[in-house]
C-alpha cells in the first residue's frame, strides 16, 4: 500500500500554511515527517486524517482517494490527552468502538493492548491517577487498539523514560513488521533515523526534502572522512586548515575531491595508528539543521 | 449513525456515573419525599391531641364605645379587641398590643401599627367596618328601624362566573412552573454541555475525538445525551411527587398548591414535552458550539452570556405576558413562533389561552426545522472551534470559518 499526500495546499484565512505538499509512504516502512515547529506537520496530518479538507490537493492510498471508512488511521498526537476523570479501560473502548469496533472486539483488544504494554493492572483506574509516562502507554492503545493500517505517532518518545522508549520502540517495530504504514513525526533525529527508511522535511510549509533517507545520505558528496585516532592533533597539523574536530571526538578531514579518498586513506593508516576510519556520512541532524534551518 | 449511538451511550453513562447528578437528583427526591409526607406525618403524631388555643394579638380601640368594639370583634376574630381610653401609640410600639385605632367620628380614623407588613390590609378592613356601621346608624336615624335597615345593609348580589375558555387562573400555576423548569433546565444543561465541550478541548481529548468522529455525530450525541440527561431527572423528581402525592393524596388541602399541579390536563403535559424537548435541543446546540470556541474552562461563563441573556429576556417577556393575562398581545404572538422564545411563548398560550391549530402546528414546524438547523451550524462551529486554542476566535472569525466549512 502506498499513501500519497499530493500537491497539497491549505491556508487559515490569509494565513497559507501548506503550499504544494507532496510525500508517499508505504506499507511496511516507517516514514519520517520532520520540520520546525509551525512548519505544517500537524496540518499535513490532519488533512491526511481528514479532520479538515485541503484547499487544493489529494490524499491517495495506491493511486485512489483515501476512503475513511475502510482505511483505519491510528493517532498519537503530540498533544496527548483523553479524559483525565474516565476509567481507562471505558475510555480505550469508547475510542476503538468510534473507530468503528464492536464494543465486545474493542474490549478484548484493549485488554490485549494494556497487557502487551503492562499496564492491565490500571485497566479499572482513572487515567489521572497514573503518572505522565503511563498516561502515553494508554494514550498509545488508542492509537493501536482498533488495528488500523496507517499508525501517526507524533512525538512518541517525548515523556517515556528509557524502558518504556525500548518497549514503544519494540511496538513499533512489530506495527511496520507487520506490514503497517508508519508515520513518525518527531524532533528527536536520533530515533528517526533508528527507524524511518524515508523522510520529509517541512519547512514554512513546502516540502525542502523528500526521499530514502539512505539515499538523501549517499547523495551528499563523499568528500570527508571520520577519523578515531589517539594521534588526532598530529592529523590535524598534517592537514591544515582542513581538518576540524566533531562533537564526539572523531576527526572530520575535508578533501579537496571525493577521488583523493583512497590515496588520503592510505597515506593515514601508513603514517598514524588509527582506530575507526570511513567515509563521513552526514547525520539527519545535520540535513535537518541545513533544511529546515533559516 | 452508529456513531452517533456510541457517542450518545458514551455521555449519557458519563452522566449517570456522576456523583454531582446522582446526588442532586436524589436530594430532590428526598425533598420532595418530605414535603408530601408532611402532613400524613403530622397527623400520625399529631392526631388526638387537641390543638391549644392559640393566644391572640390584641387590637386597641380608641374614641369608640361597646357597639363598636363588638363589630370589629365579630370582623377581626384573629384580634381580640380591647377599648381603650389612654395612649394609644405605646402599648403598640411597646408590643402589648399588634396594632391600634383612633376613632374620630365614623367616618375617620387612624390606624397604628409598629411595622408595616406587605400583606397589612387591616386599614381596609377597618373603612369597610366603619363604614357599614356609620351607613346602619344613617339608616336608623332615618327612622327605619334596627333589624329593616340591618336586613338592607345584608344584601348579597348572587353570582356565577363561566369560562368558555381556559381559566388562566387554573392553569397560570403550572405554566409558570413548567417554564420556571424549561428555564432551570437549559440554563443548567447547557451550561453543562458548553463546558464538556471546552473540558474535552482542554484536556486535548478532543484531538483523538476530531479524528475519530464525525462532528455531527459528536454534537448531535452529545446534545442527544444531555437532553436525555436532563428528562431522565425530571422524571425522577416530577415521577416521584406525582407517586409520593397520590399515596399522600387523602392527607393533602382540597385546593393546595399541590394538588393544583397535578391536575395537569395530559394534553397539556404532552405539549409541555414536545415543547421542552425542542427548546432544550436548540439551546444545548448552541451552547456546545460556544463552548467549542473556548480555549480555557475560565472563559465559558463570559462566553456563554450572549446566549444567556436572549433566552432570559425571552422567558421575562413570557412571564410579564403571564402575569399581566395578555398572553395574546402582539409580542406574545411574534415570540410563539421565533425559536428561541416559542418553547415557553406558545406553550404559555396554549395553557393560558386557545391558539388555532395551525398556529401551534406552524410554531413546532419553525422550532423543528430551526433544531435541525442549528444543529448542523453548531457541528459546523464545533468542528472549526474545538481545534483552535490560543484565544477564543472573535465571530467574525468564525462567520468566516464556516462559509468555508
Amino acid at each position: 500500500m502506498i499513501l500519497e499526500l499530493r500537491d497539497i495546499h491549505k491556508s487559515f484565512g490569509e494565513k497559507k500554511v501548506l503550499t504544494g505538499v507532496s510525500f508517499r509512504a508505504e506499507s511496511g516502512r516507517a516514514f519520517g515527517l520532520l520540520g520546525r515547529n509551525g512548519a505544517g506537520k500537524t496540518t499535513s496530518i490532519r488533512i491526511l486524517m481528514g479532520v479538515f479538507p485541503a484547499d487544493a490537493g489529494s490524499v491517495t492510498i495506491d493511486g485512489a482517494p483515501i476512503d475513511y471508512r475502510r482505511t483505519g488511521i491510528g493517532y498519537l498526537p503530540e498533544e496527548r490527552g483523553l479524559y483525565p476523570k474516565k476509567k481507562i479501560i471505558d475510555q480505550l473502548v469508547y475510542f476503538a468502538a468510534l473507530k468503528g469496533m464492536k464494543t465486545s472486539d474493542a474490549a478484548r483488544a484493549c485488554d490485549r493492548w494494556l497487557a502487551r504494554l503492562g499496564m492491565s493492572e490500571y485497566r479499572d483506574k482513572r487515567l489521572d491517577t497514573l503518572s505522565k509516562g503511563n498516561q502515553q502507554k494508554i494514550q498509545l492503545v488508542t492509537a493501536l487498539a482498533h488495528d488500523p493500517e496507517i499508525v501517526i505517532l507524533d512525538e512518541p518518545f517525548s515523556g517515556l523514560d528509557p524502558v518504556n522508549a525500548m518497549l514503544l520502540k519494540d511496538v513499533v517495530k512489530e506495527e511496520i513488521g507487520r506490514g503497517k504504514t508508519v508515520l513518525f513525526s518527531s524532533h528527536q533525529m536520533g530515533y528517526i533515523e533508528e527507524f524511518c527508511d524515508s523522510i520529509a522535511i517541512l519547512n514554512r510549509g513546502e516540502v525542502a526534502l523528500t526521499g530514502d533517507l539512505r539515499q538523501i545520505k549517499r547523495d551528499y558528496p563523499r568528500d570527508r572522512l571520520a577519523i578515531r585516532s589517539a594521534q588526532a592533533e598530529q592529523i590535524a597539523a598534517d592537514f591544515p586548515g582542513q581538518a576540524a574536530p566533531a562533537e564526539n571526538g572523531e576527526l572530520i578531514l575535508k578533501l579537496a575531491s571525493p577521488e583523493e579518498k583512497r590515496t588520503v586513506m592510505q597515506r593515514l593508516s601508513a603514517r598514524y595508528d588509527i582506530d575507526e576510519m570511513r567515509v563521513y556520512e552526514p547525520s539527519l541532524n545535520d540535513i535537518f539543521v541545513q533544511y529546515a534551518g533559516d | 449513525m452508529e456513531q452517533f449511538w456510541k457517542i450518545l451511550r458514551f455521555e449519557l453513562k458519563g452522566y449517570l456515573t456522576n456523583k454531582v447528578f446522582v446526588g442532586v437528583t436524589a436530594l430532590l427526591v428526598a425533598i420532595i419525599f418530605l414535603v408530601t409526607f408532611f402532613p400524613r406525618a403530622r397527623e400520625l403524631f399529631g392526631a388526638g391531641e387537641p390543638d391549644e388555643p392559640e393566644e391572640r394579638e390584641v387590637m386597641l380601640v380608641s374614641g369608640g364605645d361597646e357597639s363598636v368594639r363588638a363589630a370589629l370583634a365579630q370582623a377581626f376574630p384573629e384580634y381580640e379587641v380591647r377599648l381603650t381610653e389612654g395612649d394609644i401609640r405605646s402599648p403598640v410600639t411597646g408590643g402589648e398590643a399588634a396594632c391600634a385605632v383612633e376613632l374620630h367620628g365614623l367616618s375617620d380614623f387612624t390606624y397604628f401599627v409598629d411595622n408595616l407588613s406587605m400583606y397589612d390590609d387591616n386599614a381596609e378592613r377597618l373603612s369597610g367596618v366603619l363604614a357599614d356601621l356609620y351607613r346602619l346608624s344613617a339608616l336608623t336615624g332615618a327612622g327605619i328601624p334596627p333589624t329593616e335597615a340591618q336586613a338592607i345593609m345584608d344584601a348579597q348580589v348572587s353570582f356565577d362566573v363561566q369560562s368558555l375558555g381556559v381559566d388562566q387562573g387554573q392553569n397560570f400555576f403550572y405554566t409558570y412552573v413548567m417554564i420556571f423548569a424549561l428555564y432551570m433546565v437549559i440554563l443548567l444543561y447547557g451550561q453543562m454541555v458548553a463546558s464538556n465541550v471546552a473540558a474535552e478541548k482542554s484536556s486535548r481529548a478532543m484531538e483523538l475525538l476530531v479524528t475519530s468522529a464525525k462532528p455531527t455525530s459528536m454534537m448531535f450525541g452529545k446534545v442527544a445525551a444531555s437532553c436525555l440527561a436532563g428528562l431522565l431527572q425530571l422524571v425522577c423528581v416530577f415521577g416521584s411527587a406525582l407517586l409520593f402525592y397520590n399515596l399522600n393524596r387523602g392527607y393533602m388541602e382540597e385546593g393546595g398548591i399541590l394538588s393544583l399541579l397535578f391536575d395537569m390536563p395530559l394534553a397539556l403535559l404532552g405539549w409541555m414535552l414536545v415543547y421542552f424537548i425542542l427548546g432544550f435541543l436548540i439551546y444545548a446546540f448552541l451552547y456546545g458550539a460556544i463552548g467549542s470556541t473556548a480555549s480555557k474552562l475560565e472563559d465559558i461563563n463570559t462566553s456563554v452570556m450572549p446566549l444567556t441573556l436572549v433566552f432570559i429576556a425571552g422567558m421575562m417577556v413570557v412571564v410579564f405576558g403571564m402575569s399581566s393575562g395578555q398572553v395574546d398581545s402582539p409580542l406574545m404572538v411574534a415570540c410563539s413562533y421565533i425559536p428561541f422564545t416559542s418553547p415557553m411563548a406558545m406553550f404559555t398560550r396554549i395553557a393560558m389561552s386557545h391558539p388555532a391549530g395551525w398556529e401551534i402546528g406552524l410554531s413546532v414546524a419553525v422550532l423543528l426545522a430551526s433544531c435541525g438547523g442549528v444543529g448542523v451550524l453548531a457541528a459546523k462551529i464545533y468542528r472549526t472551534g474545538v481545534l483552535l486554542y490560543g484565544t477564543s476566535p472573535k465571530w467574525g472569525d468564525i462567520l468566516k470559518m464556516l462559509k468555508k466549512a
